[in-house]
């Protein structure tokens, strides 16, 4: 599990906001507006409501006016075109006027434990006003516009699990409909998507095409803050990763295609073509990535038309050894929305309740020899060399976002947080000696040691759950860490401004609020007909 | 504050306390547990200002799991002090696995089940006393590196910020 190949991971069936649909849709649930206060700018308040595994959840919106000056997607802005709390039960105007009065403020309010997640967000003013001219003219917005930027506002912060007083996720995390991981944030930035659709309807006074509101996602802008997340929840990054192979293994193992599959195969690989012809970057290197990936997949189309009876889908896998990570990253993504019925039991697997469950090595000796088997890619590294050590990850002491600094360049590395991992269990491996002794006499001398011991005894039980990388390197790119843990959340079009930070859609081709009915589950890698 | 909140500072006022990662991570999770239990809040203030005595309670509970791990039966432990007793027994208590505790005096009878998952709650809500939570804020505080123009530039969402 390096991070070459995180960074070049897609959406599945098993994203959390794919799962979360997919359930809303097997529910048959309806979005319900139940407050609107608003200008006719489009400022003032909202509420929504939505039935979710026999309980209600409401999304309450506080539309602003942001002057230009202050949209910035920094998580250290201080204002924002709207803010939103996912709320548990119907919201009554009580709790809206309470809301109202903290959300705004986001990381300096304080939240109620029914309130379940916290989030903001800043327009995208080119799409915003392009759409609202083109409804107050009587017409629709131009398709390539909506194609190239696809959203009306993109989230620059979705906080959950007991941030600032909102409720802990323990608390919801046995619901029906929001077990699986990040659920509440997903159906906060779902209902965020409609709102942002209700409103620009409203300002511009006219009705979108439906299936070109279905093509207007939510946006988001994701930094640093994520990328740490991935290694401080190893047993949650093991359960991803677990279901993801699972559900390729099981296809893969299929013994043969039935027609319907095939076609559907070649209908979702001829998608994927589209949807990555729309899929522009601006930076130059991401998009030399794409063109060259949209040109690949357009090389390896025809054995889509040429899938042997025998082993089809391994066959098409074999096919794709010698092509890049990025190909095979899509093709993985395909082949496991085509078999459903392999692939979506997994997604009850992928949270994590309790904690890692580690039983402690016998000795010493047992936990090198844990090491030795599972740890060579760490163990190579000369960390010395300032280039395996030059990164070091801290927490800034404004608004407490992660950072990345150079530890030669920079002060504040003897504060660095602990996600030199690879350097720590070399260092450990250093420091034990030939014969067995019990690992907790070992700690007693080497008490700094304790946190690499932990990270062997968790990767030496849950496969997937440590980054194979050096993640102080200076060629360490967070980026790929912020890919891999999106495309678990099911974003699309991702476009990375730098190494740090990366926009990204989302739910853009999901059914609309009133639409949410099993058959419109069918927006993997969504394309726009012209 | 949420469950959440108790832990994360309790980690990072640990980590500013000099405790190192594991330890600081397990204290995190000790202290949301005892102040959920209602656990004297004197002992928790009393240790984060001697953070040796962190450490050496994590290696306690390490030698305790370490000894469950090879036997079926329970493991005694003795503590003398009331309020280090009381921040052994939330820490066992917020062990991942499912804990067994028989409290009788100074003495500690645990009995874990390593592979079984824990099934105690968490309350809505935990309340520290203010004394406390100014402690372990300060602490905190330790542990975040002041802004500079280098930061900045390195923080997420720098760069490029184009109008779309």
């Amino acid at each position: 599990m390096r991070l070459a190949r995180m960074g070049q991971m897609m959406p599945t069936r098993l994203s959390f906001l794919r799962v979360l649909v997919r359930r809303l849709c097997t529910e048959r649930a309806k979005v319900r507006r139940i407050h609107w206060v608003m200008s006719a700018e489009g400022h003032g308040q909202a509420a929504y409501a939505v039935d979710l595994g026999g309980h209600t959840y409401s999304l309450v919106a506080i539309s602003n006016d942001l002057p230009a000056d202050q949209r910035s997607d920094r998580v250290i802005a201080t204002a924002w075109d709207a803010a939103f709390v996912l709320f548990d039960g119907v919201a009554s105007p009580d709790d809206i006027a309470r809301i109202a009065g903290q959300a705004p403020k986001q990381e300096a309010g304080r939240f109620s434990p029914r309130d379940l997640v916290l989030s903001r967000a800043n327009k995208s003013v080119r799409m915003w006003d392009a759409i609202v001219a083109a409804l107050r003219a009587g017409a629709q917005p131009d398709l390539r516009m909506v194609c190239d930027i696809g959203y009306l506002m993109r989230t620059t912060a979705v906080y959950g699990n007991g941030k600032f007083g909102i409720a802990d996720r323990s608390l919801i995390a046995d619901r029906p409909g929001l077990e699986g991981p990040f659920a509440a944030e997903m159906l906060t930035v779902y209902l965020i998507r409609h709102f942002t659709l209700d409103l620009v309807q409203h300002v511009g006074g006219g009705t979108l095409d439906p299936d070109l509101a279905r093509h207007i996602g939510i946006g988001n802008a994701t930094g640093l803050g994520m990328a740490p997340f991935l290694v401080n929840h190893p047993v949650l990054l093991h359960n991803w990763m677990q279901a993801r192979e699972t559900a390729l293994a099981r296809v893969l193992a299929r013994e043969t295609m039935t027609e319907a599959q095939g076609a559907r195969l070649r209908t979702l690989a001829r998608r994927a073509q589209h949807h990555l012809a729309d899929w522009i970057v601006p930076a130059e290197d991401h998009n030399d990535i794409l063109r060259q990936l949209e040109s690949d997949w357009a090389s390896f189309l025809p054995h889509f038309d040429t899938v042997p009876a025998n082993r089809p889908f391994a066959a098409l896998w074999h096919a794709a050894a010698d092509e890049s990570e990025t190909l095979q990253e899509l093709l993985a993504s395909i082949l496991i929305e085509i078999c459903p019925e392999d692939v979506d039991d997994l997604a009850q697997d992928m949270g994590d309740r309790f904690g890692p469950l580690i039983v402690p090595f016998a000795d010493t000796e047992a936990l090198k020899m844990a090491i030795e088997t599972k740890w060579g890619w760490a163990l190579a590294h000369d960390y010395e060399d300032a280039d395996q050590c030059r990164r070091f990850w801290y927490v800034s002491e404004a608004k407490l976002e992660p950072r990345l600094g150079d530890r030669f360049a920079e002060p504040g590395a003897e504060l660095e947080t602990p996600l030199d991992i690879a350097r720590r269990v070399a260092q450990l491996y250093a420091d034990l000696t030939n014969g067995a002794v019990p690992v907790s006499e070992f700690t007693k001398q080497h008490p700094d040691h304790a946190h690499a011991i932990n990270r062997v005894a968790l990767l030496h039980r849950y496969s997937y759950a440590e980054i194979r990388d050096n993640l102080i390197a200076a060629t360490c790119r967070p980026i790929d860490m912020l890919r891999c843990k999106l495309s678990f959340f099911g974003a699309t079009k991702f476009d990375p401004k730098s190494d740090l930070w990366t926009r990204i859609t989302l739910a853009q081709g999901a059914p609309l609020g009133d639409e949410l009915r099993p058959e419109m589950d069918d927006w993997w890698l969504p394309a726009m007909e012209r | 504050m949420s469950w959440t909140e108790v832990q994360t500072l309790g980690v990072k006022a640990a980590s500013g306390a000099g405790v190192p990662p594991a330890q600081a991570l397990a204290f995190g999770a000790m202290l949301a547990r005892h102040i959920a239990d209602e656990g004297p809040q004197g002992a928790v203030a009393a240790a984060l200002s001697k953070p040796e005595s962190i450490v050496a309670l994590a290696h306690r509970v390490e030698t305790i799991v370490e000894a469950a791990s090879v036997t079926a039966k329970p493991v005694d432990a003795r503590e003398e002090d009331a309020g280090t007793r009381a921040m052994l027994v939330s820490w066992l208590s917020a062990l991942p696995c499912k804990a067994e505790l028989d409290i009788a005096g100074p003495k500690v009878r645990v009995s874990l089940s390593l592979s079984e998952p824990s099934a105690r709650g968490r309350p809505e809500r935990l309340h520290l006393d203010a004394s406390l939570s100014e402690q372990l804020n300060a602490l905190a505080a330790k542990t975040y590196v002041p802004d500079s123009d280098a930061s900045r530039s390195g923080g997420a969402g720098a760069g490029l910020m184009e109008l779309d």
